[in-house]
């Protein structure tokens, strides 16, 4: 809980000495609560007074690290209810559930060499959880020595040790049944230096647990949340943020861990949008993983900042040099729309990505990232005019009004043909308009 | 240390609006008086509700997977509303007028006027009417459908800032809903109210569209403009308190991704993810969808802890 000025007058000294460059220790206090100030300025704060305000102005949720090395793995962190407020920072990591098989290895390799890119980020398996079996140690090793970061999901306390002690220095997550008592469990975390789950039948029980677990020495904790169904796993999870957010109980200010079993699908789709942290997925294959990480892409984008494509020119199909040459913007959100929709034409065709620092194309266009002239430069840039023989470039219907510029710009015998305003709009246009003109109509 | 969460508390609450009037089981949305799903803090007296979308003819786009389910009733749109009902449990229809659509066969409002009593006709649910979207044609199709179907309570699909006089008065003169459509922002969504109640529309007959972007397809756009108009609607900003319908389907479908993988999970995800932010009619393809997301609103709704 922040500390108001007058608590932290208290802390001071009282002596009015000036040397923080107030006239009194009334004044400092008031510019420290309002995080205006260190209070490094005052040399004669005792280690109290340190220690509390240090406190007050941590973050309302700690931060964990899991794993180490380049795919090490930080979660937690975040600062608002809702993602307008500001973003959510720390995209949560997406374990998946190893089983175990007879070609563990094989199946290690595949996890770690999967990449998926999809509007500017690479989708992979950020770690691996790992069921407490005979086999569950090496299992262990063997994910930690491709890299991957760990989470022990551990039936009892022995197999848990026995797991840990063999990646202790890899930072693994020590995840004990839920329920289960906490003792020996926070004993090993506290000695490994270990991040540990700890859960509870209710949220109080649950943020005890959590004060329990940090008095037994551990200082990486996640929370898993009590909820028999979404409805009250729903209510968990936003009490959860809403109280460490209020800074209501220290022992919400965790991230959050969530399991998902195979079949719950839902329940993942409200963990990601809903503030979870960290969530172990036994589902395999593509069909849950795909939406799971591009929602995972949708909620944590910074929405100060629009989704924006890296400009050059993309191939819909397998275009050639009398393919159509079309124009738009880097918005990812106007990419994904018009590359669909050309796509659903079944006419091949070079999109050209012109950089409009990630505007749609009338915002652009009026901000002026999107005129004739600047379209012209960027299209010999990225080398599009070379793609075609046809010498003619198709831009957005709505900025119809740029044509003449960019003809002008381009030179060279080019012509500019104005499109349809929306994508939806473009097979009709192609039709009537590409179709009927000089051009090969090659539409299937 | 005790664990205190103390209830939000809210100075607004959420319209109530009722879809279906005449031969129709009228169906009412709306009412909560606090963020959405928050059932342990705020009461609802009535939980989303999921319309199933049929169109006039052969839907030109729809892939493989969600046409599956509707096998032989495709472009028969009394028949696919009898299916929707009956079969797959829709609270409510959306007949999108898609054969309308200058590009799309150009039928006329006359014609639409008559597919619409048809599928009045064989359901008795409330009916959402979608028209081509394509300028005045919209107002031609919508107009004669709303004339045509006086005091039945439909929804008209939909409004917009720059055209949205002909179909106020329609809305107004032939007891009908109106969906207010505004292209992911918040400003123009009050805008357009505040329009439509100058043009004598009674807000309790409307719903505000605020565009849906897919899954993967601009989702977090819609996501945060309806966390923010859900709480300006709860501040207390009656322009903004009509409750939300988002077209899943038809943006769910058209991602790229629903052709290698299951587009079923597709369409669950951008639904549940809009059921967080408020949405309160879901307008859905693929009956599976409505399945999945009707069992979990039920739990969500009902009073029992289930699975």
């Amino acid at each position: 809980m922040p500390l108001t000025g007058l608590q932290v007058f208290k802390l001071l000294p009282n002596t009015n000495c000036r040397e923080c460059g107030y006239p009194t220790c009334l004044a400092f206090a008031m510019k420290l609560a309002a995080g205006k100030e260190s209070l490094d300025k005052c040399p004669y704060a005792s280690p109290e007074a340190c220690a509390a305000l240090g406190a007050a102005s941590a973050p309302p949720i700690r931060g964990v690290t899991i794993g180490r090395g380049p795919r090490a793995i930080t979660v937690g962190e975040e600062t608002v209810f809702f993602r307008h407020e500001k973003t959510f920072v720390r995209r949560p990591g997406l374990f998946r559930v190893l089983q175990p098989a007879p070609d563990r290895d094989a199946v290690l390799d595949s996890w770690r060499s999967l990449r998926i890119e999809r509007a500017g980020e690479t989708f992979q398996v950020d770690g691996v959880a790992i069921p407490e079996s005979p086999g569950s140690p090496d299992a262990a090793a063997a994910a930690v020595e491709r890299g991957f970061p760990v989470a022990i999901l551990a039936t009892t306390s022995q197999g848990a040790s026995a797991m840990a002690e063999r990646i202790k220095d890899q930072r693994p997550l020590l995840v004990p049944p839920a329920g289960a008592d906490l003792g020996a469990y926070a004993s090993l975390a506290a000695r490994l230096k270990i991040p540990l789950v700890v859960s509870g039948a209710d949220l109080n029980a649950l943020a005890t647990a959590a004060m329990d677990a940090t008095r037994a020495g551990v200082t990486d904790i996640l929370l898993e949340p009590p909820g028999a169904d979404l409805r009250g796993l729903h209510h968990s999870l936003s009490a959860i943020r809403r109280g460490a957010l209020d800074r209501i109980h220290p022992g919400l200010g965790h991230p959050v861990f969530l399991r998902i079993a195979a079949g719950e699908f839902e329940k993942a789709v409200v963990g990601i949008t809903k503030f979870a942290s960290l969530l172990t997925i036994e589902d395999h294959g593509g069909e849950t993983w795909l939406p799971l990480w591009t929602l995972r892409q949708n909620i944590y984008t910074d929405p100060q900042k629009p989704l924006q494509m890296q400009p050059g020119v993309y191939s819909i199909g397998e275009p050639d040099d009398k393919s159509p040459l079309l124009i738009t913007t880097n918005f990812s959100l106007t990419y994904f729309i018009v590359s669909t929709e050309v796509e659903a034409t079944g006419l091949a065709c070079h999109l050209a990505v012109v950089d409009a620092e990630g505007l749609s194309v009338l915002t652009a266009w009026s901000a002026g990232k999107f005129s004739g002239d600047r379209v012209a430069k960027s299209l010999r840039e990225m080398q599009a005019t070379e793609r075609v023989s046809h010498r003619t470039a198709i831009i957005p219907g709505y900025v119809s009004v740029i044509s003449g510029e960019l003809e002008d710009a381009l030179g060279d015998g080019w012509r500019v043909l104005v499109g349809p305003q929306e994508a939806s709009d473009l097979a009709p246009f192609f039709r009537d308009v590409w179709g009927a003109g000089d051009k090969p109509p090659n539409l299937p | 240390m005790s664990l205190e969460l103390k209830p939000k508390k809210w100075a607004g609450a959420i319209r109530e609006v009722t879809l279906g009037a005449g031969s129709r089981r009228p169906v009412t949305v709306g009412g909560g008086n606090g963020l959405p799903l928050h059932t342990f803090e705020a009461s609802f007296p009535h939980r989303p509700v999921f319309a199933l979308e049929i169109t006039d003819v052969a839907p030109p786009r729809w892939i493989d997977t969600v046409r599956q389910p509707w096998n032989g009733v495709l472009g028969r749109p009394a028949a696919a509303a009898r299916r929707a009902v009956d079969e797959f449990g829709a609270d409510l229809l959306m007949l999108h007028l898609v054969g309308t659509h200058p590009d799309r066969g150009n039928r006329s409002p006359e014609d639409a006027a008559a597919v619409v009593r048809a599928v009045l006709d064989s359901v008795r649910v409330p009916l959402i009417v979608k028209g081509p979207g394509a300028g005045s044609k919209q107002n031609d199709v919508l107009a004669r459908v709303a004339e045509e179907c006086q005091g039945e309570g439909l929804a008209l699909h939909s409004a917009c800032q720059e055209e949205y006089k002909t179909l106020a008065a329609v809305a107004v003169a032939y007891g009908h809903v109106l969906v207010a459509e505004s292209p992911i922002d918040m400003n123009i969504a009050k805008q357009l109210n505040i329009l439509l109640a100058d043009a004598s529309v009674d807000l309790r007959h409307t719903l505000i569209d605020p565009l849906t972007g897919g899954l993967g397809y601009g989702l977090e756009y819609t996501y945060s403009v309806m966390e923010r108009i859900r709480l300006a609607a709860l501040g207390g900003d009656a322009m903004l308190s009509s409750p939300m319908i988002c077209l899943v389907g038809e943006e769910a479908w058209k991602a790229k991704e629903v052709k290698a993988s299951g587009g079923v999970h597709w369409e669950v995800a951008t639904a549940l993810t809009l059921i967080e932010a408020g949405a309160e009619v879901l307008v859905l393809r693929h009956p599976e969808s409505l399945a999945r997301l009707r069992k979990q609103v039920d739990c969500w709704f009902g009073g029992d802890t289930c699975r």
